[in-house]
C-alpha cells in the first residue's frame, strides 16, 4: 500500500530505502520538495505533505540527525501510517545505535544498514493491527441485554434503587455494556436513576439540608469516577412504559401556588406554605446566616474542586522535579547537573522556554498564529537532540529559533533586479514590475522610489498608472515623473526623458491601460515598466478579480506586493487573501503569484521588526526592497541577521 | 573592606620589605610569615582563588584561540543539486548512495592520495539559498580550499545564480583575506549535454564582470551596512580568474561515473588537486 519509504540523513545521505511493488518512479522529487518546501520553511508542525498525487508524511530523528519519511497515495486513507512510522524510528535506532552514534559522517557511508526484514514485519503488523480495528459486528439480539433483563425489571417501580438490579445473566461478551450493576456505591449507572430519584425527593419533600447532601453526593461521585465509563446504552430498566409528565428538580408540586389572585388578602397559610415552599427551593433556612460569614471552604463542592486542582498540580510538580536528574541534593546541585553532561530535550522542557519565546515575539509584532506556528516547528526540530555540555534549554531553544528566523528570511531565490532588468534588456523586452497591495500602504511613493535607483543605475523607465480608482493618483505619478526628469535631465541621457508616465485618465478599465503600457514600452524601447495599481482590501472580491485579471493578462516578470511594517496579524490575511485570488482567477495551470515583497514604513517602527517574519513565512517569498521614509534615497535592501537580532532582542 | 586594606598595605609592605632588605633576609622573612599567619584566613582564600581563576582564564583563552587559527577543512559548496554530497561520499568511501537534499553540514576525515598522506577534513555544506549563508559564515574560518562544484549539464539555464554565489564567495572579507585555493568542479561531464570547464570559466567570467557592476550599485542594506565592498578583479579591465588573489582551478569530474551507480567516479582530476594542496 505504501509507495516508498526512506531513512536519510540530514546530511542528505540515504542509509535505507524502499520502493513499493509497481512503483516505477524515482521518489527523490517528491522528497526534495517535501525537504524545500516543509522542512526548510519551517512548516514542521503539522507532519504531513502532498504533492502531486502523493501524500508524505515525515518525522524528525533529532538525536542521530535522521529523517524518516513515508510515501502513499493521496487517495488513500491509511491510519496506521503514524504508528507505524514511529515504531519503525524506534526499532531503527534501537538496532543501529551502535553504528549510529560514532561521530562524522563516515558511519553513514560504510555501513550498510540491511533494514529490510525488519521494515516488512513492522509494515506486516501495521497493516494487520488496522485490519483487526476494522467495525465490529451488529450484535445479535440474543447477546444483547434486551433479552437479559426480566419483564419484572421492565415494570417501573417508585424507588429508584430496586429497578437498577438486574436479573438474569451478564453478558460477558460485550465491551460496551457498562458494570452497571453493582447497587451500592459511586457507579456511574446510578447518576441516571439519581436524578429520577432527585425529582421524587423533590416531591416527597425533603427538608433542604437533604436535598444539599444529595446533591453533594452526586457532584463527588461524578468527580471521583470522572470520564471512564460513560453508559452510553447502559440499560435503563426503567424504561417508562407510557408518558411520564416530567417533574422538575426544583419545581413545586401544584401550580396553586403560582396564583397569587388570592393572596393579597389571605396572607396565613398559603402565604406560610409559600414561605416554606420558597425555603425549600432556594435551599435555606432563616438561621443560617446568622453570625459571621462561613469562610469559603465551607462550600464543600467548590473544596472540592479546588483540592482536586491542588492535587493536580503537586503530582505534576513531583513528576517534574524527578524527572530532572539532579532532583535530590538541592537547587544549585540540580542546576549543576543539568548544566554538565549530555541530556536530551523533550517537550516538557523546552514548552516553558517556547511559552516564553512565543510571547516574546508576538510582542514584537509577529503574527500570532506564525509565532505559534514557528515555535512548534523549532519543537520538533529540537526535540530528542542531546545538548552538549555546558549549554542550558534556554540557550539551545534561542539558538535553534534564531537560526530558523535567519533562515526564512533568507531569499530561497536569487533576488537581483538589475541584473535580472539587463538580461530583459538584452532580450529586447522590458521589464514589467507590478505593485499591489492594500490602501494607503505605500505603492505610489515606493515606485517613485525604485524608479529612482533604477535611472541611477542608467535605465529608462515607464510608469503605467492603472490606479483609475483613486482621485490624484494619475496627478501624483505625474509629479513624480516631472521631479525625477529634473533631477536626471534628458540631456545627460541621451536626450530622451528618463522617466515617462502612460496614462489614461481615470475610470477605465487598469488591464487593458497596462496592456497598452507595455505594448508602448516594447515600441519605445523603455528598459522597464512600472505598473501602479489601485488599492484594495483583500475582502472585496470584484476588485480582487480586477486584480487578477491584470495580472494574469500581462503576465509581469516582477508582482511586488507593497505591505507596510506597521500591520501586525492582518499581514497573513492580507498575503493569503491576496494570493488565493491571484490562484483562483487566472486560467493557466501555473497562476502567476506574489513574487517579493516590498516592506514600507520601515522608519516608524523601531524594533518591532515581526512584520518581515509573517510576511515572508506565508509567502515563502524574500523581501525586495525595505521603504525606509519618504523621500528618494530611503530605499533600502533587507539585511536578515540585523532583523532577526533586533528581533530577538530582550 | 578593612581586611583588603590590610592586606593591600601589607602587600605593599612585603614588596617594599623585599626591596629594601636583601641582606638582612631571615628577620623579614620572620615577620612577613607571622603576619601572613596572622591575617584573616578567609582574605588568603580569596587570594588564591583570584589565581586559580586567572590562570584558568588564560589556558582557556589560549585554547580557545588556537582551536580558531588552523584551517584544515576543505569545503564542498555549490548550488541545489549540483552533485555536492555525492562527491563527498565518493572522496571518502568511493561507493555511490543516494542523496536528497541536504539540510544540515556533513564532516569526515580525508586522506589525501599523496606521499605525505596529510589529512583535510572535508565538509559538504548545504547548497539551498536560505542555508547557504549560514553554513559558510561558520566554517568559511578554517577553510583551506574551497571545491565549487558546479552542474554542468543545466549551466546555462543557471548561469546568473551560480555567478552569484561565486560572487558572494569571493567578495567575502574573511575568503579574499585567507585567500584559500578554489577548485571550480565541473560535475556531471556523464551527461551527454555537459559542458566543457573551459566554456564554464568563460562564461563565469563574463557574468561575474556585469555582476560586478550590478552588485556595487545594489542598495545598501536597512542599517546602513554595505555588504561585500570588495572590487573583484582589476577596474578598467575584464574580469579574469587570474586577477584574483587567489589560485584558482578549473577541471572536470563526474561523480556517478560513465557506467552509471556501480561502476567507479570519474574523480582523479579532484583527487590529484586535493592531493597537491
Amino acid at each position: 500500500m505504501l509507495d516508498f519509504f526512506t531513512i536519510f540523513s540530514k546530511g542528505g545521505i540515504v542509509l535505507w530505502c524502499f520502493q513499493g511493488a509497481g512503483v516505477t518512479e524515482s521518489f527523490t522529487g517528491p522528497v526534495n520538495a517535501l525537504i524545500r518546501s516543509v522542512i526548510l520553511q519551517e512548516r514542521s508542525g503539522n507532519n504531513s505533505f502532498t504533492h502531486e498525487a502523493l501524500s508524505l508524511k515525515y518525522k524528525l530523528d533529532n538525536e542521530f540527525e535522521l529523517i524518516f519519511v513515508v510515501g502513499f497515495q493521496k487517495i488513500l486513507t491509511l491510519t496506521y501510517v503514524d504508528k507505524f512510522i514511529d515504531d519503525v524510528q524506534l526499532h531503527f535506532r534501537d538496532r543501529y545505535k551502535n553504528e549510529l552514534e560514532q561521530k562524522g559522517a563516515l558511519k553513514l557511508l560504510n555501513n550498510s544498514f540491511e533494514f529490510e526484514n525488519d521494515f516488512k514485519m513492522l509494515l506486516r503488523e501495521a497493516e494487520d493491527s488496522s485490519k483487526a480495528r476494522s467495525p465490529a459486528p451488529m450484535r445479535s439480539f440474543k447477546e444483547s441485554e434486551k433479552s437479559q433483563k426480566t419483564v419484572k425489571s421492565m415494570i417501573e417501580t417508585k424507588g429508584g434503587d430496586k429497578g437498577k438490579e438486574q436479573g438474569g445473566k451478564k453478558n460477558k461478551n460485550t465491551k460496551k455494556e457498562a458494570p452497571a450493576v453493582e447497587p451500592a456505591k459511586g457507579d456511574q449507572g446510578k447518576a441516571s436513576s439519581s436524578g429520577q430519584k432527585m425529582a421524587e425527593n423533590g416531591n416527597q419533600g425533603l427538608t433542604a439540608d437533604e436535598i444539599m447532601q444529595k446533591k453533594r453526593e452526586e457532584f463527588f461521585r461524578k468527580r471521583m469516577v470522572g470520564t471512564t465509563e460513560k453508559p452510553s446504552k447502559s440499560p435503563k430498566p426503567q424504561k417508562p412504559r407510557e408518558k411520564q409528565m416530567r417533574v422538575w428538580d426544583m419545581g413545586g408540586n401544584s401550580t396553586k401556588d403560582l396564583d397569587y389572585s388570592e393572596r393579597n388578602g389571605d396572607g396565613s397559610t398559603n402565604g406560610g406554605e409559600q414561605n416554606q415552599e420558597a425555603q425549600i427551593d432556594l435551599g435555606m433556612q432563616p438561621s443560617s446566616m446568622q453570625g459571621d460569614l462561613p469562610s469559603v471552604d465551607y462550600e464543600s463542592s467548590e473544596g472540592e474542586e479546588m483540592e482536586d486542582e491542588d492535587e493536580e498540580v503537586v503530582v505534576s510538580e513531583t513528576s517534574k522535579t524527578s524527572s530532572k536528574k539532579g532532583g535530590g541534593f538541592g537547587g544549585m546541585f540540580g542546576m549543576l547537573k543539568g548544566l554538565v553532561g549530555s541530556k536530551s530535550l523533550s517537550q516538557e522542557d523546552m514548552e516553558p522556554v517556547l511559552e516564553k519565546m512565543r510571547d516574546h515575539l508576538i510582542a514584537k509584532n509577529v503574527a500570532a498564529d506564525i509565532a505559534s506556528q514557528l515555535c512548534d516547528s523549532v519543537a520538533k526540530k529540537l526535540e530528542g537532540k542531546v545538548m552538549g555540555t555546558f549549554t542550558t534549554v534556554a540557550s539551545t531553544v534561542k539558538q535553534a529559533l534564531q537560526d530558523s528566523l535567519v533562515q526564512i528570511l533568507q531569499p530561497k531565490r536569487r533576488v537581483d533586479i538589475l541584473r535580472d532588468v539587463m538580461e530583459a534588456q538584452s532580450q529586447r523586452r522590458p521589464f514589467v514590475i507590478t505593485f499591489c497591495g492594500v490602501n494607503g500602504v505605500g505603492k505610489s511613493t515606493n515606485l517613485a522610489k525604485i524608479s529612482y535607483w533604477l535611472i541611477e543605475n542608467g535605465f529608462t523607465v515607464l510608469i503605467a498608472a492603472c490606479d483609475t480608482f483613486r482621485a490624484g493618483a494619475v496627478e501624483q505619478l505625474r509629479t513624480h515623473q516631472r521631479r525625477l526628469n529634473s533631477l536626471h535631465p534628458p540631456e545627460k541621457h541621451g536626450g530622451r526623458p528618463v522617466v515617462q508616465l502612460y496614462e489614461k485618465g481615470y475610470g477605465k478599465d487598469a488591464a487593458g491601460i497596462a496592456m497598452e503600457a507595455i505594448a508602448y514600452a516594447r515600441n519605445q524601447a523603455f528598459d522597464v515598466v512600472l505598473v501602479d495599481t489601485a488599492g484594495r482590501m483583500q475582502d472585496n472580491a470584484p476588485l480582487m478579480t480586477a486584480l487578477a485579471k491584470l495580472i494574469a493578462v500581462n503576465m509581469p516578470d516582477l508582482v511586488l506586493f507593497v505591505g507596510e511594517a506597521l500591520v501586525g496579524n492582518e499581514a497573513v490575511d492580507q498575503l493569503v487573501k491576496f494570493n488565493q485570488a491571484l490562484a483562483d482567477h487566472s486560467m493557466s495551470d501555473k497562476p502567476r503569484l506574489i513574487d517579493g515583497i516590498v516592506l514600507t514604513k520601515f522608519d516608524t517602527i523601531d524594533d518591532k521588526v515581526g512584520a518581515a517574519i509573517s510576511m515572508t513565512y506565508i509567502t515563502g517569498q524574500p523581501i525586495v526592497f525595505v521603504g525606509t521614509g519618504q523621500t528618494y534615497n530611503d530605499l533600502r535592501s533587507l539585511n536578515a541577521r540585523a532583523v532577526v537580532s533586533a528581533l530577538m532582542k530582550a | 573592606m578593612e581586611a583588603d586594606s590590610t592586606g593591600a598595605n601589607m602587600a605593599e609592605k612585603a614588596e617594599a620589605d623585599v626591596e629594601m632588605t636583601e641582606n638582612p633576609f631571615e628577620p623579614y622573612i620572620e615577620s612577613l610569615r607571622q603576619q601572613v599567619e596572622d591575617q584573616d584566613p578567609v582574605f588568603l582564600i580569596g587570594v588564591i582563588v583570584a589565581l586559580a581563576v586567572v590562570i584558568i582564564t588564560c589556558v582557556f583563552l589560549k585554547y580557545f584561540l588556537t582551536s580558531k587559527t588552523v584551517r584544515t577543512a576543505v569545503l564542498l559548496v555549490g548550488l541545489c543539486d549540483s552533485g555536492k554530497t555525492l562527491l563527498f561520499s565518493r572522496l571518502l568511501s568511493g561507493k555511490f548512495k543516494r542523496t536528497q537534499t541536504s539540510i544540515t553540514d556533513s564532516s569526515a576525515p580525508y586522506k589525501a592520495k599523496n606521499d605525505r598522506g596529510s589529512t583535510w577534513t572535508l565538509i559538504d555544506l548545504p547548497g539551498h539559498d536560505s542555508l547557504r549563508s549560514q553554513y559558510l559564515e561558520k566554517f568559511k574560518l578554517a577553510a583551506r580550499a574551497i571545491v565549487f562544484v558546479v552542474d554542468s549539464a543545466i549551466f546555462q539555464k543557471e548561469v546568473r545564480d551560480v555567478a552569484e554565489f561565486l560572487y558572494v564567495l569571493l567578495t567575502d572579507t574573511v575568503i579574499s583575506r585567507n585567500a584559500p585555493a578554489l577548485v571550480v568542479a565541473c560535475n556531471k561531464q556523464d551527461i551527454t549535454m555537459a559542458k566543457s570547464a573551459k566554456l564554464i570559466q568563460q562564461q563565469l567570467e563574463k557574468e561575474l564582470n556585469t555582476l560586478r557592476v550590478t552588485r556595487s550599485a545594489a542598495l545598501s542594506s536597512q542599517d546602513g551596512s554595505v555588504g561585500g565592498s570588495l572590487y573583484l578583479g582589476k577596474k578598467g579591465k575584464d574580469f579574469e580568474f587570474s586577477q584574483l588573489p587567489m589560485k584558482v582551478e578549473f577541471l572536470e569530474c563526474s561523480a556517478r561515473g560513465s557506467k552509471g551507480e556501480d561502476g567507479n567516479a570519474d574523480i582523479e582530476g579532484l583527487e590529484n588537486s586535493l592531493a597537491k594542496l
